[in-house]
């Protein structure tokens, strides 16, 4: 059995993972993950899960932003890009695909070829493109951010480039009347112009797409109808780092 | 003899001809105890938040430097914020002399520039050529250390990154370096080769995060090429001043920098480039040229205020080292 954890800024997800069989996936809201399972030993925030209710395992692969910080007692680490990739390569089977993970903080690029890595870009010093802007803008706009992803058509024109500031150009496009349908296909389109230049400079016929935005179905017609490509979304795209650690660790193989 | 702050490389003959201290603001800004206290000084007199890091941080060294004569502005081929740090030292007194490198690499204005700041510091040709020639020896040393970097394997990223930045003021006294330069030198002959490890370009200007070096080094890359650094060295050594500084990429187009670089991959047998930009710089714009010119895997780092490497500049770096391998 092995332990896939991807250690994300806002959700923690861990998978296990038998003879290629998805065994069981959870997650946790990160802060209170850590509150609840990590402890500090000598300046270090150290992860034990001796108290998780998952069961046993035999190796466990740790990716994402916490791992730079947090040591996951007995854990192999590996880069983030890496464990999308080969997630992404398990739950699709497709070698050659431009990977777009969209996730709570980062937005990642990632052009594959014959299931290797040519070329990644990401977001830099920047939410606007991310799952945390997504739900600000819901908030604004009072409902949910699965709501919100279900409109791509008509969209109103925003032009902030700050997620901040962006907050405030909506609230006047809501005093000017336009219909939430509008408001909110105007909002999936920021998202849109953020990571086209990125989707353009890796381009790909077929775009794999996860993270958590990758359940805003707008945004999957909005990439798919203006770039002419076929977007695929995983059947779990918000644990595919971790599925992809469970594949390093050999959970992939049989027996 | 007072000191003359600059803001970057500059033809600093003229200024060590004429007797005067040359003090390369960046260093003096980056090698403090707490730069980041140095940029959020220049936020607290005005400077706009999105600003470069490296102006702002020049901005309060200037304004503490003990015995600052001048400041030798850089106005072309650097940095035109730079125009607006040159008018907020002199609305706090300072005295600021401009320089401009011509765009279109005109020796004859050039030359110009050169003799404008001669004639400023009342030095003639005989002067600042024997003054050339003594830091021509020690340039030849610095490329000594340069060369056992990517051909030998004896010195650090960061050690290469040092002495090559050093040469912009030669650490206000140039015989003192010297020594510091011979002393190193001789220390290597008795170092082993570090062998293994992922060979990287760096190019750029100086990055204003202070760990990436060893960071870089504690995942099995090393930076054998520093790009803009090697150029302050002047790794060109021509007899003449002024087609020295003609040869010397930095301040003219990316596509003589490239041409550089482009050897230097060859050469150096480089299986990547890290490019690093600072924030709100226009040199961010030309990281499109970088990445359709090289045909070798890029990654394009951003820094903004004096810090240690965030976790996100460590996945990013941790992800490019790892396609590499």
């Amino acid at each position: 059995m092995i332990c896939g954890i991807d250690l994300g800024s806002r959700q923690v997800k861990i998978v296990l993972m038998h003879s290629g069989q998805l065994q069981k996936m959870i997650s946790y809201e990160t802060i209170e993950f850590y509150r609840q399972y990590g402890r500090q030993e000598s300046n270090q925030l150290v992860l034990c899960f001796a108290n998780l209710p998952l069961g046993t395992w035999d190796k466990v692969v740790a990716t994402g932003y916490g791992r730079n910080t947090v040591h996951v007692k007995g854990a192999d680490n590996i880069p983030e890009i890496r464990a999308h990739v080969l997630g992404a390569i398990w739950q699709t089977k497709l070698s050659d695909f431009t990977l777009l993970d969209l996730g709570g903080q980062d937005a990642k690029v990632v052009q594959v070829r014959q299931g290797k890595i040519q070329d990644f870009l990401t977001n830099d010093r920047c939410a606007a493109s991310t799952g945390r802007y997504l739900e600000n803008m819901a908030n604004v706009l009072a409902i949910s951010p699965t709501e919100l992803g279900q409109y791509s058509d008509n969209p109103v024109d925003l032009n902030a480039t700050c997620a901040i500031f962006g907050e405030s150009e909506l609230i006047g496009k809501v005093l000017e009347g336009h219909p939430l349908s509008r408001l909110a296909a105007g909002v999936n389109y920021t998202i849109f112009k953020r990571i086209r230049p990125m989707l353009n400079q890796l381009h790909s016929e077929v775009i794999i797409f996860t993270g958590g935005v990758a359940l805003n179905t707008a945004l999957q017609a909005i990439i798919a109808r203006e770039l002419n490509v076929k977007v695929l979304v995983p059947p779990f795209p918000q644990y595919n780092g971790a599925i992809g650690c469970c594949v390093y660790g050999g959970g992939d193989l049989c027996g | 003899m007072g000191k003359i702050g600059l803001t970057t490389t500059i033809p600093v003959e003229v200024i060590l001809a004429a007797g005067r201290t040359p003090v390369d603001l960046n260093n003096i800004l980056i090698s403090s105890t707490n730069p980041g206290e140095k940029v959020e000084a220049a936020e607290v007199a005005g400077y706009p938040r999105n600003v470069c890091g490296w102006i702002k941080g020049l901005y309060t060294v200037a304004n503490e430097l003990e015995d600052l004569e001048g400041v030798i502005a850089v106005t072309q081929g650097d940095c035109s914020n730079t125009h607006a740090l040159m008018e907020t030292l002199e609305l706090a007194g300072i005295q600021t002399i401009p320089f401009a490198y011509p765009y279109d690499r005109d020796r004859d204005l050039l030359k110009l520039q050169i003799e404008k700041l001669m004639a400023y510091f009342g030095v003639s040709w005989k002067q600042v050529n024997e003054i050339k020639q003594e830091l021509d020896r020690i340039r030849r040393k610095v490329l000594q250390i340069d060369r056992l970097t990517w051909e030998m394997g004896l010195v650090s990223g960061f050690e290469n990154h040092l002495f090559q930045v050093s040469c912009s003021d030669f650490e206000g006294d140039w015989v003192k370096f010297e020594r510091k330069v011979d002393r190193f030198l001789e220390e290597l002959s008795e170092r082993p080769s570090s062998a293994g490890l992922i060979r990287l370009g760096y190019i750029g200007v100086p990055p204003i995060v202070l760990d990436l070096y060893d960071y870089l080094e504690t995942i099995g890359a090393r930076v054998v090429f520093n790009e803009v650094q090697r150029q302050f060295v002047m790794p060109h050594l021509a007899e003449d001043l002024v087609e020295q500084y003609l040869l010397y990429t930095y301040p003219y187009n990316i596509f003589g920098r490239l041409k550089d670089i482009e050897e230097q991959i060859r050469l150096r047998r480089l299986a990547g480039i890290i490019h690093y930009t600072q924030s709100f710089c226009f040199r961010q714009i030309e990281d499109l040229i970088v990445r359709k010119t090289l045909e070798l895997p890029i990654l394009s780092l951003e820094g903004d205020k004096p810090s240690r490497l965030d976790a996100r500049s460590r996945l990013r770096i941790d992800a490019f080292i790892d396609i590499l391998r």
